[in-house]
């Protein structure tokens, strides 16, 4: 009985220290706030970026053999290679490594961590977005763009109206994950001196020298963030769905 | 050729697989304002290539298709104005399954013709209401039947209020149950003076609605003649042996 009581006293003591002392659940909490604005605006970056490499490497890869030889193939055979190229290099390289020379060597004259996180963060997820989608566009029926094409909608029309709906519908779920590990990624952000939720968990172990608490409290922060997106997508796949079947 | 031809197709030929494969051989024939033309033939004869390169689904690997006096095989021409006017109906509908029957019917004229939601619902209601389907307006593809998908699949493409309707294979997908519903819209379609050409293996429907019937053999138009002609007398022997299986 008493050993319990011991205990208890111990860990109140512990959580005063780590979490209540110098109001330090505050670095937590604009920590979790950074990590949310990075995934978030990085998010767009990758699903605007992603979106717009698989539209040129699906239009190729469908159009390549119909196409006239001219001018218009070239450009777009041009912007397919430099797709490639592209995904090659972010997919192929670690996210701490692009992040690091990113915030060093590209953005060396800005000090501007954040912008530079969100920057590193979006354009390696793009990568991953951009086949996601790429695969999504390839599953849809060739004859819903020939459907769309008849009635008189021109190429990109028919993408934006008729293919890509139904693509980002097959594609959620992959879609969902690539977040929820991006979320996840944006970790590392403290190697450019960002004080993301990671590095406030960090910082409130090496000021209380105790290790368990701040860390364990990082984690169950990210589990219940990752659960709750999880649960949304699920929903959202749900709704989505019910308008098929 | 006459004047009225909507469609002249001038000696074209397609090619597939970097020409190891010669799907159409020098066609050239001629649609006609309110003529139904019925294309048949053996799988493989081209008859469906022929068609798909009416509205350039196909682009023709040389030859050209003139339609409403225009050459839409020249790569100047914006083709998406031209096909606005050439409604299509395929094997397999397709319609879109993300969208409800009326938002089926109503994208393209909303989008394309600029009309608004009001007016293309109305329009699309009353061509719905035609084809015995306006109960089903709110449905999604996935909730019809292959007849009545068929049927939305027509009526989509008249939203547009095209100039011809090509039909590529419309009744194959169908079970032999339903084929006739769409038959009975062709046919109600092809009496109100409508451009038909139609890719099909249904002699019943090419004898009774045909102006003209089509045959098709190894990428070669091969006869076109009269229904009466077609069928009672015909005149080259892929054909002759081809109706004695078929009829």
């Amino acid at each position: 009985m008493e050993s319990i009581k011991l205990w208890f006293e111990d860990f109140a003591a512990d959580f005063r220290q780590n979490f209540i002392d110098e109001d330090r659940w505050k670095m937590l909490l604009e920590g979790l706030g950074v990590t949310l604005t990075i995934t978030f605006f990085a998010v767009l970056v990758g699903i605007v970026l992603g979106v717009i490499v698989a539209a040129v490497r699906s239009t190729w890869d469908k159009n390549r053999t119909a196409m006239r030889p001219g001018i218009g193939k070239v450009v777009l055979g041009f912007f397919n290679w430099l797709c490639k190229v592209y995904l090659t290099v972010f997919r192929g390289t670690p996210v701490v490594v692009q992040l690091i020379i990113m915030y060093y060597v590209i953005f060396a004259s800005s000090n501007n961590g954040t912008l530079v996180a969100i920057l590193a963060f979006g354009i390696n997820s793009g990568a991953y977005v951009a086949e996601i989608v790429r695969s999504g566009i390839m599953s849809i029926d060739p004859g819903q763009m020939e459907a769309g094409r008849s009635l008189g909608f021109n190429y990109t029309q028919t993408m934006l109206y008729i293919v890509l709906p139904q693509a980002f519908k097959n594609v959620l779920p992959a879609l969902a994950n690539e977040f929820i590990v991006l979320l996840k990624e944006t970790s590392v952000a403290g190697y450019i001196a960002i004080e993301d939720l990671t590095k406030a968990g960090d910082m409130i172990r090496s000021r209380t020298f105790s290790a368990f608490l701040p860390l364990l409290a990082v984690a169950l922060i990210y589990l219940l963030l990752v659960v709750v997106l999880s649960w949304l997508v699920g929903k959202l796949e749900r709704r989505l769905r019910s308008s098929e079947h | 050729m006459s004047t009225n031809s909507l469609i002249v197709v001038d000696n074209i030929t397609k090619s597939f697989a970097k020409g190891s494969i010669h799907a159409l051989n020098g066609v050239s024939t001629h649609i006609d304002k309110g003529e139904v033309v019925v294309i048949v033939g053996p799988s493989g004869s081209g008859k469906s290539t022929l068609l798909r390169c009416m509205n350039l689904l196909e682009v023709p690997t040389s030859g050209s298709i003139i339609f409403d006096g225009i050459d839409i095989t020249d790569p100047k021409v914006d083709i998406d104005l031209h096909r606005q006017k050439m409604g299509m109906v395929f094997q397999h509908f397709n319609l879109f399954p993300h969208m409800t029957i009326l938002g089926n019917m109503t994208i393209a004229p909303i989008k394309l013709r600029g009309l608004t939601k009001e007016d293309a619902e109305a329009k699309a209601m009353e061509l719905l209401t035609r084809v015995g389907l306006a109960d089903r307006a709110n449905a999604y593809p996935s909730q019809l039947s292959g007849g009545q998908k068929q049927r939305i699949a027509i009526v989509r493409a008249l939203c547009m209020e095209p100039e011809v309707m090509l039909f590529d294979e419309p009744t194959s997908a169908l079970d032999p149950e339903m084929v006739g519903e769409v038959l009975d819209v062709m046919k109600a379609l092809a009496t109100e003076g409508m451009t038909m050409v139609v890719v099909t293996h249904e002699m019943g429907f090419a004898k009774e609605v045909g102006d003209r019937v089509l045959f098709m053999d190894e990428g070669k138009l091969v006869e076109d003649a009269s229904p009466e002609e077609f069928f009672d007398n015909p005149k080259n022997p892929r054909l002759q042996s081809f109706l004695s299986k078929v009829l």
